[in-house]
């Protein structure tokens, strides 16, 4: 044991430590590549456990939780009080505030705190009764308010006024704002009402027992369901969304695979002598193949205890990011705090560690396969590969095919791993292909670049092609990088373009108008019908849509419930159904009975179709909907229900409005009426936004919404140049005579820089032109299968041309900047002392 | 005025803290079509001095002189035009670019020097050295003493003034040696190159017309071969 432990020192780790630039380069890359996958898994953990905190354990511990679409009747609890069992019915009330209008939307909750009592900092709550001042409220720690203190909180489109009597206690609720139950209703305009009801069941019994007894007490129309469902709705709801972007997150790992591949590789070749000599000296295969494979773990154990600790760091900027891209399209939730727990940093390490191991088991192998006569004999030898290797074709063609045959298969449990293996297969035969692809195109490449740039980058030509081996892997790398950012940015310009061309057919209205504050895709505040009443009297006004929306839940995943005015929107021919469906005909029809539209992502979701039927759980019972016709939509994943405004009003009474479109008379005076439509707000706090604000903040949320998936790429990209920076380097220590040679035939040191920074350019361009197209394939395979099997969007292809070229630029010069340190290493060298050594 | 001038050059190597001395107070004077043999022992000298004469190092003490052109004056870009346009290089193990064909290794120096028509003078020196018809093989395809003459081929190609071969013969049998040595006396004779030799072996330096013999990087001796 003592003595294979000083074999590996000498043998491996001692080599690495000669060359420290390249080994922090590969530990770095590695720690890289691990990071941003224990970020994304940190960040995604801390907004998907946030559900949880503010709304569920802040109205303490309870077993069952009773929920209905548009609010219970407050009378309910009155019935439920009286049953003959030891169940303890906490009522609730939960909404959103604005702390002086502005900022993030805090919890507001509406607790039964004279019945039940509120856990606060200081005072006992008994004590606290004494205290209780006009129009209390509680706060959590993190809004740093002080007892006494008057605060404004916009709910809805009003503000009000608050004392605080106390601060919370709890600790996971920083943010969030607690009233009595009475005082909640009153301000957020759900008099008589409750938003739910929690309830607590006796010792005696299962859980499952007394929810059939709740639920034969209530009326059908309500959901009876345990604690925490909707943290699970949620979690489900996003389960794509984190998958996706998990998986994006291994891109780095997969570049960095084959970074380890070749810096194996070169190990192996640079070697090769040694490994002859161990095994003349009576070292078996196995030593030898373990010996690299330790290397292996060398780097893997180095960059993943750098990379739990960027991950860590990284975490924190991937939460803002996640955390805002939840909001806008999936549900209202505040990160929970960031938690680096021990199994999440092994998971993180135990894979980059696997990946590791799994790149450097052929080339260990190969070491270890290696005769002791022939490995002295033929000494320091160039690390070729088979080249023109007909098995390599083969093996490339079936990857291929085996691709194709995957892109094709359906999802499993929602999830498109058939279509990320395809993906996973298109990059493996891209990779395999390489060498005959850079064999191919080198002596035309040689004649050409010979042509243009001289005697550098014909040498630079020939040095990448006599290692094509060492720099196929590195091609690879760089162009698996390049292409899953091509593939991502195709996929984003897409879906960018096809949401732009939607909301120019979606958005014909003059002017919109909403509740102030930040909106999410699962919160609805509404504006006073009178509002919408008013401006509809307004003398430019033709018209105004007025549309409401409730959160719901349908077959056990959050969706979003609407109504809205079909005549309008058939007026404006503003929705645009799927093919082959008449939109005037389905809006003509929609306010006739209980018919319903649907959004495509919630038909696929469903797999619902036109013609199809929906119970909605709705106050007076299970209601059916006929599917009248579905539409293209690209505002929220959580998907539309939509019923003519009638329809909805029969069961939600409510008049209140989530956004009103208001549309001119034609020559009506735009900024005359926006003056009009100010006034009617009055003193209400609502947005009104112009069409064209309107469309730029929806583009700015787009984007913001794809920001970490480029930040995601970007890291693979850097892995990438850092790989190859670490090899060109060692390539270049490897080719030390060839440039000695060149300086003793009058090459002056800026042409040997500049034949390194040519075989850089050179990498650059093979991985483009490959990325590329590569890029390509794979942004079809999302646009039409990933994305359709993930979110159900269908998205028009479109190249996005200024962002291809931008990317393909920046890789390109970072490509060649990475040559500066290898080309300015070869320029350092002492040319007499490196032929006198050779 | 001699094409080159050695004076009185000596040259200290710091290796680990320790000075060497490599080169002590040697001086000579080399003129065209000069066959010049350095010779002695491994370790004496002889490829400091060659490195010297070709400019790629600056003696410690002394001059060389170059064509008129003092070598430690100039710089680094200065030392590598004088390379391109006056210095050709040989070498024992042939050091050619397994990369390149045998055209394509002569053809460097003029590509480096952006020099025109490189191909047809390149194909014009293999044809001097009898190695056209092999002129598109790579070098592992080549033997020896192919290679080598690939190599004078390229040394000669830029039209040096001075060539500077360090144990030409020192991978070859002693028949294609015997070619090598008779092309480099052809080389100094009829295209009015100064040939400067370094060997040990005394058949070797019998080809050339003068003989220098240095001991541990002192010049012990100086005699006409021819």
């Amino acid at each position: 044991m003592r003595s294979n432990w000083a074999l590996f020192l000498r043998l491996i780790i001692r080599p690495l430590t000669r060359e420290p630039v390249r080994t922090a380069l590969i530990v770095f890359a590695v720690a890289l590549g691990v990071g941003v996958v224990i970020a994304i898994n940190l960040a995604g953990q801390a907004a998907a456990g946030s559900f949880r905190s503010s709304l569920e354990s802040l109205a303490g511990k309870s077993d069952l939780e009773i929920t209905g679409t548009g609010g219970i009747n407050e009378r309910l609890l009155g019935s439920l009080v009286q049953l003959p069992y030891a169940f303890d019915f906490s009522p609730r009330i939960e909404d959103f505030a604005f702390l002086n209008g502005k900022g993030e939307a805090l919890p507001f909750l509406g607790l039964d705190l004279i019945g039940h009592g509120i856990p606060q900092q200081g005072d006992t709550a008994d004590h606290f009764e004494q205290l209780w001042p006009k129009d209390p409220i509680w706060v959590g720690t993190r809004l740093g308010l002080k007892r006494g203190e008057r605060v404004r909180l916009l709910i809805n489109d009003e503000m009000h006024v608050f004392t605080v009597a106390g601060v919370l206690k709890a600790s996971g609720e920083g943010n969030a704002i607690v009233a009595d139950i009475g005082l909640a209703q009153q301000v957020t305009r759900k008099n008589g009402k409750l938003d739910a009801i929690d309830v607590r069941i006796p010792p005696d019994g299962s859980i499952d027992h007394w929810r059939a007894v709740v639920k034969q007490h209530v009326p059908a129309s309500l959901l009876v369901e345990p604690q925490g469902s909707r943290t699970q709705e949620n979690r489900k709801m996003l389960a794509a969304f984190r998958w996706n972007l998990q998986v994006l997150s291994y891109i780095a790992l997969v570049v960095g695979a084959f970074l380890i591949y070749n810096t194996i590789s070169i190990s192996v070749v640079r070697r090769r002598n040694e490994i002859g000599v161990v095994r003349a000296l009576g070292g078996t295969r196995r030593l030898v193949t373990t010996g690299f494979l330790l290397e292996a773990m060398f780097f893997a154990i180095c960059g993943s205890a750098l990379g739990v600790a960027i991950g860590r760091l990284l975490a924190i900027g991937a939460v803002a990011l996640i955390g805002s891209t939840v909001q806008s399209l999936y549900v209202s939730s505040e990160p929970a705090p960031i938690q680096l727990t021990i199994s999440s940093a092994l998971a993180g390490s135990g894979m980059g560690i696997a990946v590791a191991i799994l790149a450097a088991l052929a080339p260990a192998v190969e070491a270890g396969q290696v005769a002791p006569v022939e490995a002295m004999a033929r000494g320091r030898e160039e690390y070729v590969i088979a080249t023109y290797s007909r098995a390599m074709s083969i093996a490339a063609a079936v990857m291929l095919l085996m691709a194709i045959v995957f892109s094709r298969l359906p999802p499993i449990n929602g999830a498109p791993v058939c279509a990320y293996a395809a993906a996973l297969l298109f990059v493996a035969a891209a990779a395999v292909w390489i060498p005959q692809l850079v064999s191919s195109f080198a002596p035309v490449a040689s004649r050409i670049s010979a042509r243009l740039a001289g005697a550098e980058a014909l040498l630079a030509m020939r040095g990448l092609q006599a290692s094509i081996g060492r720099t196929s892997v590195l091609i690879a790398a760089l162009a698996t990088a390049v292409a899953m950012t091509a593939a991502v940015g195709i996929m984003v310009g897409s879906f960018r373009e096809t949401v732009q061309v939607w909301m120019n057919n979606q958005l014909k209205a003059d002017f919109y108008l909403r509740p102030a504050g930040m909106s999410a895709a699962d919160r609805h505040p509404t504006i006073s019908a009178e509002i919408a009443d008013r401006i509809e009297r307004l003398p430019g006004v033709s018209a105004v849509d007025r549309f409401r929306a409730y959160p719901i839940t349908y077959e056990g995943m959050p969706a979003t419930l609407a109504g809205d005015e079909s005549s309008r929107v058939r007026d404006s021919s503003s929705t645009r159904f799927l093919q082959g469906e008449n939109a005037d005909r389905i809006l003509a029809e929609l306010p006739k009975g209980n018919y319903a539209v649907v959004t495509e992502p919630f038909a696929n979701k469903h797999h619902i179709r036109a013609g199809g039927t929906i119970r909605l759980r709705l106050p007076g019972g299970i209601q059916a909907f006929k599917v009248l016709g579905i539409y293209y939509d690209y505002s929220t994943e959580r998907g539309f229900i939509v019923l003519d405004r009638r329809t909805l009003l029969k069961y939600l009474p409510d008049p209140g409005v989530s956004n009103l479109a208001v549309y001119l008379k034609p020559g009506a005076d735009a900024n005359r009426v926006r003056r009009e439509i100010d006034s009617v707000i009055g003193g209400r706090a609502v947005l009104v936004f112009s069409n064209r604000t309107l469309r730029r903040g929806a583009i700015a949320i787009f984007d913001r919404t794809f920001r970490i998936t480029y930040a995601l790429e970007a890291v693979a990209m850097i892995v990438a140049v850092m790989g190859i920076a670490g090899a060109m380097l060692a390539m270049t220590i490897d080719r030390r005579r060839e440039f000695a040679l060149l300086r003793f035939l009058g090459a002056a040191q800026d042409q040997v820089r500049r034949i390194i920074l040519c075989e850089a350019g050179l990498l650059g361009l093979f991985a483009n032109g490959i990325g590329l197209a590569l890029g390509t394939v794979l942004s079809l395979l999302l646009v039409f299968v990933i994305n359709k099997q993930s979110f159900g969007w269908t998205i028009q292809f479109h190249w996005p041309v200024a962002l291809l070229l931008g990317i393909l630029t920046v890789v390109y010069i970072a490509t060649v900047l990475a040559g500066l340190y290898p080309a300015r290493t070869a320029i350092r060298m002492n040319p007499i002392e490196v032929i006198h050594d050779e | 005025m001699a094409l080159l001038e050695v004076r009185h050059v000596s040259k200290v190597y710091q290796t680990q803290g320790a000075p060497v001395l490599a080169l002590d107070d040697v001086s000579l004077t080399v003129d065209r079509g000069d066959f010049l043999a350095l010779m002695g022992k491994s370790g004496c000298g002889k490829s400091t001095l060659l490195n010297l004469c070709g400019g790629m190092d600056f003696p410690t003490s002394g001059q060389v002189v170059l064509d008129g052109q003092v070598t430690a004056e100039l710089d680094d870009a200065g030392l590598t035009r004088l390379r391109r346009e006056k210095v050709g290089f040989i070498f024992q193990s042939f050091q050619l670019l397994h990369t390149l064909t045998a055209v394509e290794n002569v053809e460097i120096p003029l590509l480096l020097a952006r020099r025109p028509n490189a191909r047809a003078t390149a194909l014009e020196r293999l044809r001097w050295v009898e190695m056209e018809f092999l002129a598109d093989r790579l070098p592992h395809q080549l033997s020896g003493g192919q290679q080598q003459r690939v190599a004078i081929a390229r040394a000669l190609v830029h039209d040096p003034r001075v060539l500077l071969a360090d144990e030409p013969t020192g991978n070859l049998d002693t028949a294609t040696g015997e070619l090598v040595l008779n092309l480099l006396r052809r080389i100094a004779h009829e295209l009015d190159v100064a040939v400067l030799m370094a060997t040990h072996g005394v058949e070797s330096a019998s080809m050339a017309d003068r003989i220098v013999q240095l001991r541990d990087g002192r010049m012990v001796e100086a005699a006409v071969s021819r």
